[in-house]
């Protein structure tokens, strides 16, 4: 179609668009599309949740006011859940107290309907790159977690221990273990785990927020 | 017992006995006394002298000392004075004498005795009479004490009950008022007279004295709410009420009046009626504001549709190629959702206009129509301070009209000028008038003695939406003009070089 590249629109992202009526739904989808951007129309915040598949990429056009489920409780149902999706807000009605609360658990953006078309593409674009970002991101966390699963249990113990910033001599006491032995196992840690330093690895281990090992109470 | 009976015999001697026989002596003997030395001067003295003794002693002794006497006289007169002197015995040419004198003494005792008890018996009834008398006397001076301490004791009651009290003649003239009631006006002299209506309101007045004179007339009672000024200059809501008196012949003695002040509960009436005033403006001003926000919505959505489909139309054309297809699609759904949107402005035209079959058209009477709602707003003017004139012609042509949208015309014109005089410091005058104005036409005219309509605004009043009021909805008017040009009648504003503002309107006469 047309310059969908141009506006800074990948094939893969899709706009989702929640409002009941049918033909506000339709003239959307029919203005995302003459730009270039795909778009999909759902009745209710019910069907929404039912058809879409959480790892499609792209952004949510909610509707406030929904009968059944509405806007403001969906949204509040994605963030329960963990699905980090971004949600562009539409109303006829700027109701302030509404406003403010979706703002607060995340909304990119709150548009007042009748929009102009560059309030609308603006949005868009913006929860497209953030939803670019969410998504690298995520996909970091899960190759990490990937390496974490590789290690074995003792290389996991050592792995704690270092991110906790214990020497390699403490480490071997803790573990009843030779200096030598831990510095082999260190090595098979930062093989496996693809980290060119110990900073590396512990940046790594903050992203998927692995926790540290922690020294016993004294009173042991 | 004895000794009773004893003191009855010896009182009963007494009495008939001693007494007689004591007082006949006393007389005998001063007869015997003067008769001696008088028998030579005068022939045959003693008949006259014993004739007195026999008539006193029968006088002051009664019967049985008037016999003694005789008696008496009997021996004394034939032991003295018949010859033979100094014997008993009587000579032959004297015997005739001595029963002549005694018959004659005899007739004496009786007549004495008799005409002595008679009159004993006059003075013992005159005597009766006079007690009676006194009696009666006694008796109609503490009855009389009676009622006057009764009168006193009501006086004080109407006194100090804590209302003001009046009487009034049957022609209504006010002959008494009690104390609260004179301190009250201020007034010292019982008898108030008809300056009594000089102290209501004027406003209150001409209700006020027609109810007054139609109780005269009808001899019903009388209850009416007035304003009364007190001393003080203030004026006081009170309740006044009376009732007449009728005479056996069933008619009007007097009026009993009773004034109760009821300014508390008139201010604390008013006082509910201006929340309940606020509460259904408040209501009103809520269902309009819903109203209003269901109709943005039902305009929003199509119109969003419209707005987005054109956005989109536009991208269509604007893109190379140009993607005519997609744009003609989109071009129909503007079409459709414009369609769409002015179904729902249709939709509330409908809403609005109620009469699906036509306007409603009668024959009405504009001046009754009016007095109908001059009685509706009266609370509203009193709570306002503002006095209703009305000038309604007599000859008024009747109108063809719906008597509700025309009341309702005149009500919002009514309610605009007590508003528009809100802060007008005196003379709250509101005018109604009406007039023919041609033959064709009537032209009915509401004024006020408001600030009347600033000139940069006047030609706007009656647009939909305009409004000098904080809490206006610019609704008012507007609907006033659409009511008065669907009766194919005119509605303007003008301002009086006098102040204030007079909204007029024409409607059709009926042919």
């Amino acid at each position: 179609m047309n310059s969908g590249s141009g506006v800074g629109i990948h094939e893969n992202e899709t706009v989702f668009i929640v409002d009941d009526d049918a033909s506000i739904g339709e003239g959307l989808r029919n203005l995302l599309e003459s730009v270039g951007v795909n778009a999909e129309h759902y009745e209710s915040a019910e069907a929404f949740r039912e058809r879409w598949d959480r790892t499609r990429a792209g952004c949510l056009l909610l509707d406030a006011r929904l009968p059944g489920m509405s806007g403001v409780d969906l949204q509040g149902e994605l963030i329960a859940s963990g699905i980090g999706i971004p949600v562009i807000f539409m109303t006829a009605h700027g109701d302030m107290p509404m406003v403010r609360k979706v703002l607060k658990a995340g909304a990119v953006e709150f548009l007042i309907k009748p929009f102009q078309k560059e309030e609308l593409l603006q949005a868009v674009k913006h929860a497209f790159t953030f939803d670019r970002e969410r998504r690298k991101e995520e996909a970091i966390q899960e190759s990490i977690q990937a390496r974490v699963k590789t290690l074995s249990e003792r290389e996991r113990e050592v792995l704690s221990m270092v991110t906790a910033g214990l020497l390699n001599k403490q480490i071997a006491a803790q573990l009843n273990l030779s200096e030598v032995t831990v510095k082999l196992h260190r090595r098979h840690v930062m093989e496996k785990m693809k980290a060119e330093s110990l900073a590396d690895l512990v940046k790594m281990c903050e992203r998927i927020r692995l926790d540290s090992w922690k020294a016993p109470d004294n009173g042991r | 017992m004895m000794a009773m009976e004893l003191k009855r015999v010896t009182q009963g001697t007494y009495e008939f006995i001693m007494k007689p026989i004591a007082i006949a002596s006393c007389f005998e003997i001063v007869a015997l006394l003067w008769t001696f030395p008088l028998q030579h001067v005068i022939a045959y003295p003693f008949v006259f002298l014993f004739f007195g003794a026999v008539m006193a002693s029968a006088w002051f002794g009664g019967y049985m000392a008037g016999i003694m006497s005789v008696i008496m006289s009997g021996f004394l007169v034939t032991y003295f004075f018949i010859p033979p002197f100094f014997s008993m015995s009587v000579a032959k040419d004297s015997q005739s004498f001595l029963t002549a004198f005694l018959v004659c003494a005899i007739a004496i005792t009786i007549v004495s005795s008799a005409r002595r008890r008679s009159e004993g018996a006059v003075r013992q009834a005159r005597d009766l009479l006079e007690e009676r008398v006194r009696e009666r006397t006694a008796e109609l001076e503490s009855s009389n004490r009676e009622i006057l301490e009764s009168e006193r004791q009501l006086r004080i009651l109407t006194e100090a009950i804590p209302q003001q009290i009046w009487r009034a003649d049957a022609s209504g003239k006010i002959e008494y008022c009690n104390q609260h009631l004179r301190s009250y006006l201020g007034n010292t002299s019982e008898a108030l007279g008809d300056s009594f209506f000089g102290l209501i309101h004027p406003e209150d007045e001409t209700l006020y004295r027609q109810g007054w004179e139609s109780a005269l007339a009808t001899g019903s009672g009388f209850d009416i709410e007035a304003r009364v000024r007190g001393a003080d200059g203030t004026y006081r809501w009170f309740l006044s009420r009376a009732i007449p008196q009728h005479t056996e012949e069933g008619k009007i003695a007097r009026w009993y009046g009773i004034h109760i002040d009821i300014e508390k509960q008139h201010r604390a009436q008013q006082g509910l009626m201006s929340a309940q005033d606020n509460l259904a403006r408040l209501s009103r001003t809520l269902s309009m504001a819903e109203m209003a926000a269901s109709i943005a919505h039902e305009l929003n959505q199509p119109l969003t549709a419209v707005v987005t489909h054109a956005y989109a139309c536009r991208e269509w054309l604007n893109s190379t190629p140009a993607n005519v297809e997609r744009a003609t699609t989109t071009a129909d759904k503007i079409v459709q959702e414009s369609t769409r949107a002015s179904a729902v402005v249709k939709r509330v035209r409908a809403l609005f206009r109620k009469d699906q079959d036509g306007p409603l058209r009668e024959s009405a009477d504009i001046n009754q129509l009016i007095r109908d709602l001059v009685r509706l707003l009266r609370e509203d003017a009193i709570r306002r301070e503002v006095s209703i004139r009305l000038e309604l012609a007599n000859d008024l042509a009747k109108v063809e009209i719906d008597p509700i949208q025309i009341q309702q015309v005149l009500l919002n014109l009514a309610n605009n000028g007590m508003e528009a005089m809100a802060d007008t410091p005196a003379h709250r005058e509101l005018t109604i008038s009406t007039h023919n104005h041609s033959a064709r036409e009537i032209l009915v005219s509401v004024a006020d003695t408001g600030c009347g309509v600033p000139g940069d605004v006047i030609d706007k009043v009656f647009d939909p939406f305009f409004t000098t009021k904080p809490r206006g909805t610019g609704m008012g008017l507007a609907l006033c003009r659409t009511i008065v040009e669907e009766h194919d009648g005119h509605i303007w504003v003008s301002n009086l070089p006098g102040g204030g503002a007079v909204f007029q309107f024409t409607l059709k006469a009926q042919a």
